[in-house]
């Protein structure tokens, strides 16, 4: 018997809004344990990307359009990137930050959190009917050889995204939810 | 012949052969060169057709060479080394390499030592070219020695300017200065250029990358940017771009300071994108501080140290230490990710067998350096074992015990040193020490001695080699119970015969637990006649007497202990007292809850002394507790805490002898005397007008609290309930106090007090413990009728006789009586009628006194002879005119009374002046009616000083006091003060003469003056006989001498 989207629709959107909540701590605490000019109050480097994280950025309009399955399905994508790069960015704080347990916490329960997002949307899509893609290694051999100022870069960039996309995940499931609210 | 170093020119780059070349002569072609010739050569001469030659080299000094033409021309010239010229090849880069990481540049070149003799030294000049720049970034000057063979030479220089941002060019050019050369030695020419460049394999653009630097130095970072750089910083901090080439780079960073955690991020930004790199600053390691190897089980030798100085670098930059034991070889690496301050680093070597030297070395390295500490051990000499565990302690019996402990470790090379520290409840802790012989992963067993049976010990232990090193801790406790032993002696035993003699009760004091030397079970009693058991009783405890009927033979009574173990030795006590007559009772007084009793020592005891107590108010048997005492002593202090203040006690000392114990003294006895809580009761046997008899009763024991010291009995006049007598106050001056101290007095007999009175008797007992409470009693005594009897019979008998002789004296008198009171011809005077007559004669008498002016005063002394003591009337009359009313002169010191008058018509009579001398006071006597009143009016101002004299009624004048009069007898004559007096004031009664000048006046004094002539007057001139008689003065009159005498009765 199909089961009700409601219900994981509205589980996925109550642990979005409670990773919502901490997304700015963990780059906050990220940008503080990287040094200056990092850790400076306001630092921004948007122009900083990577390639192997798709970036949340969306125009509205287009955004607007998108099917579910879609949405659900960049966000998918999205988050599952994210696991595996906040992976990659907890080793390199434990090289850089190896005495920053602190630090090193919150990158962990951020990728778990990811991967509970990432469990409730596939609980969404099975609700809805849709085609689960298959989990894609997006990091690749890229970043072994990383220069401690690449690693630093990388791990802002990350973190940065993950907020992006918490953001946007709960937008999608805001969404969602009033669609498929009994 | 030319000559000259200019022509022929000879250089070597070898030294062995010359390489000449010379210009040929003008007009000579240089083709036609025939031959060479040097001199002194074995073949001088060479063909040639050239202008240059290869000769060898010539020994030195000068030479003559000769070159011939063939046109026959020749040219000659000198030679010598010093003009040869040694120019070395150029040498040649065998290989330039750069480690682009450490940004360094290795050189490799063949110094081609093979060709040139040897020993030589070579120098070498290294120039680094940096793209584009011209002039060298370096220039260095190198020594090598040839050593006769081709030799590799190597130089390695570190670029301030990662390799990366740069082309590098490196040339190399070099002289040769031989000993055996005194020619001129010039460099070489410049090698051709060698360079190294960087390709390009990462998308990096900043270098270097992840550099580790020492904190405080100085680098270069370059930025290749395929665009414009616009700023280039140092963590937040801007630097200056230096352009090196297109839109190459670079910043300085001076005296960099030590990095965080995750490095100092230099960053370069551009219009679209951000490059950077991270440099990790930091210092080498530290020594390594208080190096020092031990080991807890001859297995493994772990070293401790203190890092030192922190060296600012984590994780894979931090430093990784290696212990190194140069003589088995063995190592063991140490490496942590945090960087940790004033920490203690360990690491552990596992030990070969069998070795005892152990030296380590302790390095620690970090990308920055390393540093070295050592330590030489002989491992045996550092043994710290671990703690003791798995203790256990079994029993050998009563006294000794197995201890043992698992010690883990190999220790079969060296002997342990054990502590064992055994613990009893209440008591100080000891400590034994115990050498054992080691074993490996072995349970070691020590056997601990002189325990007490039946005692909780708690054991611990710990250990260290024989050659101290360190303790271990100290293992947990094991607690521990010692069996049971027989008990070492019989239980302190007496005996008392119960009080109807029938039955001896046997008692025992329960053993001390150092003698019972276990759970005592019970006791066996027996008693036995000449050496025969007759009965056996079987007493558990906690029960410790035993009552055994017995008939009043010497049994011996043995008293035995039984715990678990056995039995205890027996006490014996025999069941009879050896008699002793000779038994006084003493007293005795402790302190405290003590008391001391000393005995003189008696020979014939033997066995010992036995004190024996009891409260004297139990009934029998008596006994509290008994001490037994060694039979040396002759003293011993009792002491109990059921001693109470105030109750008495028998304290009975025995000698014990071979036969049985005697009574030798007699003790009663206070810790602390108290006083008695109740009066003694006492009773009045008999009673008589001036005695009683009064007869008290023993206070009993209990409530005297004390030795009886005696009775306090005091008496006083009182009666029941009058405020007075409700309590006797001892010291009052009214109570009469007896203290007897005579205790066996029991009657006392109160005499000399009045008749018909009522008594207020106390009785008290007393201890040194102080006063008992009182007990009184109010005896009224007898009548006493021989006093009444002559109260009445002496004033019937005086009336009777003042009647009779005031019968003979009316009759006798009787002439004068009537002519007195009932004349035949009245007298005038006493006619109201002639009244005014008179005044005007007596006026004109006055007025004739008052004409004598001024008025010399005469006196005169008036002295009485009444027995009574006499008291100064100190007054004195004064002369109106000689002196101003109230003025009054001094008293006279010799006490006469002055009266001073102005002589009138009046006559005066000494009476006694002998009794005024001796008495030293005189009877104011006066000599006219006005004078009396004089003083009269003087004591009107004291009277108000002391009203209290005059209790009772009061005349309603006031009562003229003389203040010399009043005296400590005031008080007795406030009863005669009272009485009738009359209502007048008695100024009234003056008798006022229409002559007297200052009849008007109110001053007495003055007034007196003026009426000195009446006739009546003449009597008051005559002592009084009696206190007051009113006979004796004419009519109302009498009144003022009344109160003019009355201050002296």
């Amino acid at each position: 018997a199909p089961i009700s989207p409601s219900e994981p629709i509205g589980q996925a959107y109550s642990l979005a809004l409670y990773m919502q909540k901490n997304t700015s701590a963990l780059l906050q605490t990220y940008l503080q344990h990287q040094g200056s000019p990092f850790s400076d109050p306001g630092f921004s480097a948007p122009e900083l990307q990577l390639s192997t994280l798709p970036s949340a950025a969306v125009s509205f309009k287009t955004w607007h359009a998108m099917e579910d399955a879609e949405r659900l399905s960049r966000a998918q994508g999205a988050f599952l990137a994210l696991t595996q790069h906040l992976q990659l960015v907890g080793d390199d704080q434990s090289y850089l930050n190896p005495g920053s347990p602190i630090l090193l916490a919150q990158l962990g329960a951020a990728r778990l959190r990811a991967q509970g997002l990432l469990g409730n949307m596939a609980a969404i899509m099975t609700a809805l009917g849709l085609p689960i893609p298959p989990e894609e290694d997006t990091l690749g051999f890229v970043p072994f050889g990383a220069s401690a100022f690449e690693r630093k870069c990388r791990g802002y960039i990350v973190t940065r995204e993950y907020g992006h996309w918490t953001d946007r995940a709960v937008r999608d499931l805001a969404l969602l939810k009033a669609k498929y609210s009994a | 012949l030319k000559r000259g170093v200019q022509d022929l020119k000879c250089t070597t780059n070898n030294m062995r052969v010359w390489d000449c070349t010379w210009p040929a002569p003008l007009g000579v072609s240089p083709g036609t060169v025939k031959d060479i010739c040097i001199k002194d050569r074995f073949h001088s001469c060479h063909p040639l057709e050239t202008t240059n030659v290869k000769i060898p080299a010539l020994s030195p000094g000068d030479h003559e060479v000769t070159i011939n033409y063939l046109n026959g021309f020749q040219s000659k010239f000198t030679l010598n080394e010093k003009d040869v010229s040694l120019i070395p090849e150029t040498p040649e880069i065998l290989d330039l390499s750069a480690d682009f990481f450490t940004s360094s540049l290795l050189l490799k070149w063949n110094d081609r030592g093979s060709a040139l003799p040897h020993p030589s030294n070579a120098t070498w000049e290294i120039k680094v070219l940096q793209n584009p720049r011209t002039e060298p970034v370096a220039l260095v000057l190198l020594n090598t020695m040839l050593s006769g063979k081709d030799t590799v030479q190597h130089w390695n220089w570190t670029s301030d300017l990662p390799l990366q941002c740069a082309t590098h060019s490196v040339s190399i050019r070099w002289h040769i200065d031989s000993p055996h050369f005194s020619g001129y030695k010039e460099w070489s020419d410049w090698s051709p250029l060698k360079n190294i460049s960087w390709i390009r394999n990462t998308e990096t653009n900043v270098f270097p990358q992840d550099k580790v630097v020492l904190a405080g130095s100085n680098m270069t970072i370059c930025c290749m940017s395929p665009t414009k750089v616009l700023s280039g910083q140092i963590g937040n901090t801007l630097r200056p771009l230096i352009h090196l080439y297109g839109q190459t780079v670079a910043i300085h960073i001076l005296n960099i300071p030590v990095s965080e955690n995750s490095g100092t991020n230099i960053i370069f930004i551009t219009d679209d994108d951000v490059y950077g790199t991270v440099v990790f600053a930091g210092y080498p390691p530290d020594v390594p501080q208080k190096l020092s190897c031990e080991t807890h089980d001859l297995k493994e030798i772990i070293c401790s140290w203190n890092p030192g100085r922190i060296t600012g670098l984590v994780g894979p930059r931090n430093t990784e230490y290696t212990l190194f034991e140069s003589i088995s070889g063995k190592s063991a690496v140490f490496h942590r990710i945090e960087g940790l301050t004033n920490e203690t680093y360990r690491l552990g070597v596992q030990m070969h067998p069998g070795q005892e030297i152990h030296n380590f070395t302790l390095t620690g390295r970090n990308p920055l350096g390393q540093a070295q500490s050592a330590v030489v051990i002989n491992v045996t000499e550092r043994v710290a074992p671990h703690d003791p565990t798995s203790l256990k302690v079994k029993d050998i019996n009563s006294t000794v015990v197995t201890f043992s402990w698992y010690l883990p470790g190999n220790f079969t090379k060296i002997n342990l040193l054990c502590q064992i520290e055994i613990c009893k409840a209440n008591s100080k802790k000891e400590v034994r020490n115990a050498t054992i012989r080691g074993a490996e992963d072995s349970t070691y067993h020590v056997a601990v001695d002189k325990l007490n049976p039946y005692t909780a010990y708690t054991f611990r232990v710990r250990c260290s080699s024989k050659t101290f090193w360190k303790w271990s801790r100290w293992s947990d406790e094991k607690r521990h119970l010692t069996t049971e032993a027989t008990p070492s002696k019989g239980p302190d035993t007496w005996r008392e015969w119960s009080s109807d003699g029938k039955n001896l009760i046997v008692y025992w004091k329960p053993l001390p637990i150092n003698e019972a030397n276990g759970k005592i079970l019970s006791y066996n009693v027996s008693c036995s006649l000449n050496e025969e058991t007759q009965s056996v009783l079987e007493i558990f405890d906690p029960q410790h007497r035993a009552e055994i009927q017995l008939s009043k033979n010497d049994y011996i009574i043995s008293v035995v202990a039984r715990n678990s173990a056995g039995s205890s030795p027996p006490s014996k006590i025999a069941s009879m007292e050896i008699p002793n007559d000779d038994i006084t009772v003493e007293q005795a007084v402790g302190l405290g809850n003590r008391i001391f009793l000393t005995w003189r020592h008696d020979p014939n005891m033997t066995c010992d002394y036995v004190i024996k107590w009891c409260n004297s108010s139990r009934s029998e048997p008596c006994l509290l507790d008994w001490r037994k005492v060694p039979s040396n002593s002759t003293e011993t202090v009792i002491e109990s805490d059921q001693f109470q203040p105030g109750v008495r006690y028998n304290f009975y000392l025995y000698g014990c002898t071979n036969q049985g114990y005697q009574l030798l003294r007699s003790i009663i006895g206070y810790v602390e005397e108290l006083a008695p809580i109740v009066a003694p009761n006492f009773t009045v046997e008999d009673t008589s007008a001036d005695s009683i008899l009064v007869k008290w009763d023993d206070i009993p024991v209990e409530e005297l609290r004390g030795f009886l010291r005696g009775y306090l009995f005091y008496f006083q006049k009182g009666e029941r309930d009058t405020p007075k007598t409700r309590s006797l106050e001892p010291h009052h001056s009214d109570i009469k106090l007896k203290n007897i101290t005579d205790i066996s007095q029991k009657t006392l007999r109160i005499a000399d007090l009045q008749g018909k009175t009522s008594y207020h008797l106390v009785l008290r007992a007393y201890t040194h413990g102080g006063l008992g409470p009182e007990k009184s009693m109010f005896v009224v005594t007898k009548e006493n009728s021989v006093g009444l009897i002559i109260a009445i019979l002496i004033p019937v008998a005086v009336a009777v006789i003042v009647g009779v002789v005031t019968s003979i004296l009316c009759y006798r008198k009787r002439e004068w009586i009537k002519e007195t009171f009932y004349p035949d011809i009245p007298n005038p005077e006493n006619c109201k009628a002639l009244q005014f007559q008179k005044s005007v004669c007596e006026g004109s008498n006055a007025l004739k006194t008052l004409e004598m002016n001024p008025c010399t005063p005469n006196n005169v002394e008036v002295l009485e002879s009444r027995s009574i003591v006499p008291k100064i009337e100190d007054t004195e009359i004064i002369s109106p005119v000689a002196e101003r009313p109230g003025e009054r002169s001094e008293v006279d010191p010799e006490n006469h009374v002055v009266v001073s008058y102005c002589p009138p018509i009046i006559e005066e009579e000494i009476t006694n002046p002998a009794a005024d001398e001796v008495g030293g006071a005189s009877q104011v006597v006066y000599i006219d009616v006005q004078s009396m009143y004089q003083p009269q009016a003087k004591a009107e101002e004291e009277q108000d000083v002391d009203p209290v004299v005059v209790a009772g009624y009061k005349p309603q004048m006031r009562l003229p006091i003389s203040p010399a009069v009043e005296d400590t007898a005031a008080e007795d004559e406030e009863g005669k003060t009272a009485g009738y007096r009359p209502q007048a004031n008695v100024n009234t009664w003056n008798l006022v003469s229409p002559d007297s000048p200052r009849s008007t006046d109110s001053n007495n004094e003055v007034v007196s003056f003026g009426s000195p002539c009446s006739i009546n007057s003449r009597q008051f001139l005559i002592p009084p006989k009696d206190e007051d008689s009113p006979k004796s003065n004419g009519g109302g009159w009498s009144f003022t001498n009344f109160f003019q005498n009355k201050p002296n009765d």
